[in-house]
């Protein structure tokens, strides 16, 4: 068949469902059908689906003539997703097409949802289109013979790359990817992302920096304009609108009014606590709206959250209170109306929120956003702006994550075992690992097989060995059996899953929230109040309580930050508070009496001016910058003005950090003037002094937890046995001092430091910031008490960091005189 | 720097190593060293730093020097878990050692008593001395000072500027002393002190009183 007669197939069916495919569809098809890999730039249903899944399809009938009536089985595509909750949508689609085409073709999901027994037939016979998630995908290649599960796959399709690209699951997947170019020849491979800053370089992620596959590949944009209209609700008192806060709950009023006008909203919050929160106060509020609205998030059960997802699409639902968990795929046509609450850190996050609502083709967009405190206003005019110019952050891809690696080489010799040289050069084409040296290599797979650089008497290190023709093998089923479980746990935190005690399971929640439960404490969860009964391994057993609570869990990873365009938008939202009022929007306006009581203590600077406010309160003395650069930015400027101060005298701080400024608390007064003489912003030796500001700091100790999980050296425990290698899991705080104390030079303690500066601090932004403050005239106020500015940082409690250059003992004299008035 | 206590007419010096002195018996009392652990992480695959492994008894040697007592007391956990070759190193240390060791067992000492005793280490649930009692958990007991291990002690201290610190600690009440973990690889456990607890903390080179 020619490819025109087989272009014509798909553009019958489309002409079959009274649709016209958008060119960058057919851009698609063809350059799939001429061989090429490549990235598709298009957004969330813009059908997207079809323009891969048909000319895979394709790509089978132009082999497969008498297609109607045989079926050649076997593994033809692997459709990646990020997200398991989304399979189900690309499964249905893809059936569809099948159907139609009166195709005998299978398409089958596997992923940790899958059961037990489909796995196993799976195994015997893969279906044609296998839809899994990257850690399914490692799980496949820890297994016996997986090169012949592989060899005839013709394509596989990375789903919302963006979303990987710039996490740790995207190294995996790069390296998965490095692995199938070598087992499986014909296969194409293909990326579908939304728009980010450096989609060139997605690209080049995904098919390998120096590979034959870049060069034979496209990117293709969808290039759909779409009409996206922002509108910020401004509390109607602003005079009693709080100063700090992350709820929202003052302005629950005013979200009321916005579902009763429109067919289905989505209230997007920015945690799962919220979420909760949320959806609880408005039933509590509103009970009319009971079996009308419902809540999503990531830690709820797949039944309910696919009933959600279903009850969205037939238009029973009003609303829905969800969290990034909704984010992605899933077409939801009813969706009329979008609601961001709180702000959403990023313009990219944002515009794909917005984009959640008029789905259909030619529709506008609307998004309101919902302040949570005062200062956030400033940010919901800054996105105004960002949307009306169509700003895009970057996602930043990871380089050499030993960690990773680590995983990664454990999966092949559990599985057929490998041959370093041939892995060697595959893994140094993929773009994480493209400056891997000879050293670094060797380093790692002694690292593997000893534990260490050098064969000790007495060691007993077991994971991988050598056998004697050089290939590297666990021949240990319990190492094996341990590297299984670790695969999908590239995400930090021990989950528990929350059951009734007779039965039913609720969900997952982390374990650092349960641990500070009792037996007989009430809270809240996937929108119902349950009592704690106890822990039995992995699992947290409950029971319905009527009583009420105000315990919600807390879960990690929600502290987002601002992104460098963001931050920069919203300096000059906050500079124009200075101009004429016709030169304000309206955000900004209704924020007046908020700069007013700011200028009665301080400034509001205008951007040649650097602010400083000092002031006493009965907490001690602090001390407030503001950069307005974002969290992450902060924490490193923090920790690099500390550790510069704490040189000129023994002192001790806590810090605290926002999206606006940091402060330093000390219980003595830091001396300001000898800050500025001494210059202390400086850029010379920020690298050096950042890297021992470190050392005191947790910030590496955190990134540390997460590498020594996904690199096998602290153990998270066996679904059912959890309890029992508990203690491992407690060790990696106590890992990271032993390595600081004996093995300081172990690349995966140095990677800790590295992942800080590269992903956390972000080197570069604090080298920016830095040069743009030396342009900058710093302005010192003296407050007496705290200002509008300063009352966010001044009342976080949580998240400190802490940094001392004093002596222990001198420390704790002044702390046991403390105790002592007391 | 050291610290003395008077308990009962008895003279005891805690050393920031966390050990404790018994003059009038020229006892060494050791609680807590979890001798193994390293090994044990290693067996199972992950690589904690050898280094740890040789800094105990480093640590252990350097705190007998100090003292040279006639007896060194371990008040349990020893061992952390079953015989790895670890072991191997602690015979050796046992040998060159000139000291009379006993062995109070604790919950994690679950090696054979026969391969301590085949070392010449006594192997005992408790030592009941001149109304001192030493034992691996705390313990009250009519008419006995009891010195035992097990919790880990720490201590929370709170300051000005919302600072904090947490140090391992010698926590004592009225009848009782638990001593600080030895052990490198081990974690704390913050305890409140009530009205007449005292608490020595280990900060750094110093026992200090809060």
């Amino acid at each position: 068949m020619t490819r025109g007669q087989l272009h014509e197939i798909a553009e019958n069916w489309f002409r079959a469902q009274n649709w016209k495919p958008f060119p960058f569809q057919k851009k698609t098809w063809r350059a799939f059908l001429q061989g090429k890999h490549g990235l598709l730039n298009a957004p969330t249903g813009s059908g997207k689906t079809y323009a891969l899944w048909f000319p895979i399809i394709l790509d089978y009938i132009k082999n497969n003539h008498d297609y109607k009536t045989k079926h050649n089985k076997g593994l033809k595509a692997i459709w990646i997703t990020p997200l398991r909750a989304l399979s189900q949508e690309i499964k249905q689609s893809a059936e569809r097409v099948i159907t139609d085409l009166e195709l005998q073709m299978t398409v089958g999901i596997r992923s940790g949802d899958t059961s037990t027994k489909e796995r196993a037939q799976q195994k015997k016979q893969m279906p044609d289109l296998l839809i899994t998630t990257p850690e399914s995908l490692q799980l496949l290649l820890a297994t016996k013979g997986y090169a012949n599960i592989f060899k005839d796959c013709s394509a596989i399709v990375v789903d919302e790359w963006h979303e990987l690209l710039g996490t740790k699951r995207g190294v995996q997947m790069e390296l998965g990817l490095s692995r199938l170019r070598t087992i499986s020849k014909k296969m194409r491979i293909w990326g579908i992302s939304a728009t980010i800053g450096n989609l060139e370089q997605a690209r080049e992620v995904l098919l390998g920096p120096s590979s034959r596959a870049l060069e034979n590949s496209t990117l293709i944009k969808a290039n759909i304009k779409k009409k996206i209209t922002v509108k910020s609700i401004i509390p109607k008192e602003m005079e009693t609108f709080p100063w700090r806060g992350h709820l929202g709950l003052r302005l629950l009023e005013d979200v009321v009014p916005i579902i009763n006008n429109s067919k289905t909203t989505l209230l997007f919050t920015n945690t799962r606590s919220q979420c909760e929160i949320w959806f609880q106060k408005i039933l509590q509020k509103h009970p009319e709206y009971a079996g009308e609205i419902a809540m999503h998030h990531g830690s709820i059960n797949k039944e309910t959250r696919i009933w959600v997802e279903q009850a969205i699409r037939n238009e029973s639902l009003r609303a829905v209170v969800c969290t990034s968990s909704l984010d992605l795929g899933v077409d939801f046509a009813p969706v009329e109306t979008v609601v961001q609450i709180g702000g959403p850190k990023g313009v990219a996050r944002f515009l794909q929120r917005a984009g959640r609502s008029g789905h259909r083709p030619g529709k506008e967009s609307v998004i309101y956003f919902l302040p949570t405190h005062a200062i956030e206003l400033i940010e919901a005019s800054a996105l105004q702006k960002a949307v009306k110019d169509n700003t895009v952050e970057d996602r930043i891809p990871y380089l050499n994550s030993y960690d990773v690696l680590l995983q990664y080489l454990t999966t092949l010799a559990i599985s057929d075992g490998f041959y370093p040289n041939e892995i060697f050069k595959e893994v140094k084409q993929t773009f994480c690992y493209q400056t891997l040296s000879e050293d670094q290599w060797q380093w790692l797979l002694n690292f593997l097989v000893m534990g260490s650089q050098s064969l000790q008497s007495y060691d007993e290190y077991k994971k991988v060995e050598v056998e004697q023709d050089g290939r590297f093998k666990v021949n240990n089923r319990g190492v094996a059996m341990r590297h299984r479980f670790q695969i999908g746990t590239i995400v930090g935190d021990a989950i528990l899953s929350v059951r009734y005690q007779k039965g039913g399971y609720i969900g997952s929640i982390e374990e650092y929230f349960i641990s500070k439960l009792t037996r007989g404490d009430v809270f809240t969860f996937a929108g119902r109040n349950l009592e704690f009964i106890r822990i039995k391994g992995m699992q947290v057993h409950v029971k319905n309580s009527n009583k009420k609570t105000n315990k919600v869990p807390a879960w990690a990873g929600s502290r987002m930050t601002l992104s460098a365009q963001m931050s920069k938008l919203l300096r000059e939202e906050l500079y124009t508070a200075n101009l004429e009022k016709n030169k304000q929007s309206k955000e900004i306006k209704s924020l007046a009496h908020i700069f007013k009581r700011q200028r009665e203590e301080s400034i509001v600077p205008n951007p040649d001016e650097f602010l400083i406010e000092t002031f006493r309160t009965r907490d001690g003395y602090h001390h407030i910058f503001y950069p307005f650069e974002g969290r992450y930015v902060h924490e490193a400027m923090g920790s690099l003005l500390g550790y510069r101060i704490s040189l000129l005298s023994p002192i001790t701080f806590s810090l605290a950090f926002n999206d606006y400024g940091f402060e330093m608390l000390s219980d003595k007064e830091i001396d300001m003037q000898q800050v500025l003489d001494n210059n202390l912003f400086s850029t010379e030796y920020m690298l050096d002094d950042l890297q021992k500001s470190l050392n005191s700091t947790e910030m590496a100790r955190r990134k540390f937890r997460d590498i020594a999980v996904i690199s096998g050296m602290v153990f998270t425990g066996y679904p059912d046995k959890g309890v029992k290698m508990k203690h491992l899991q407690s060790s990696s705080q106590l890992l990271f001092d032993v390595f600081r104390d004996y093995e300081d030079d172990n690349l995966l303690f140095q990677q800790a430091f590295t992942e800080t500066f590269e992903h956390q601090l972000e080197e570069g932004r604090l080298r920016m910031a830095l040069e743009r403050i030396a342009t900058q005239k710093i302005v010192w106020k003296s407050c007496t008490e705290y200002t509008p500015f300063s009352f966010p940082l001044i009342t976080d409690r949580m998240s400190r960091e802490r940094l001392s250059s004093e002596k222990l003992a001198d420390r704790i004299k002044r702390m046991t005189a403390i105790l002592m008035k007391k | 720097m050291t610290q003395s206590l008077k308990i009962k007419n008895n003279n005891f010096i805690m050393h920031p190593l966390g050990v404790l002195y018994w003059a009038e018996h020229d006892t060494l009392l050791i609680s807590d060293v979890h001798l193994g652990k390293v090994s044990h992480f290693r067996k199972f695959g992950a690589a904690v730093p050898q280094k740890a492994i040789s800094k105990n008894f480093e640590l252990l040697t350097e705190s007998v020097h100090f003292f040279s007592p006639k007896t060194i007391c371990f008040m349990g956990d020893l061992f952390h878990s079953s015989l790895n070759k670890e072991w191997q190193l602690f015979e050796k240390w046992v040998k060159e050692s000139t000291a009379k060791i006993i062995l109070v067992s604790g919950n994690h000492d679950i090696i054979s008593p026969l391969k301590y005793e085949a070392l010449g280490i006594d192997v005992v649930a408790e030592l009941a001395w001149h109304g001192f009692l030493l034992t691996h958990h705390p313990e009250e007991r009519k008419g006995f000072f009891n010195f035992s291990g097990h919790v880990h002690p720490a201590v929370r201290l709170h300051g000005m500027g919302r600072q904090s610190l947490r140090l391992s600690c010698f926590f004592k009440s009225e009848n009782q002393m638990i001593l600080p973990a030895f052990g490198e690889f081990t974690g704390t456990h913050v305890m409140k002190p009530k009205k007449n607890d005292e608490v020595f903390a280990i900060a750094d080179e110093t026992v200090m009183k809060i």
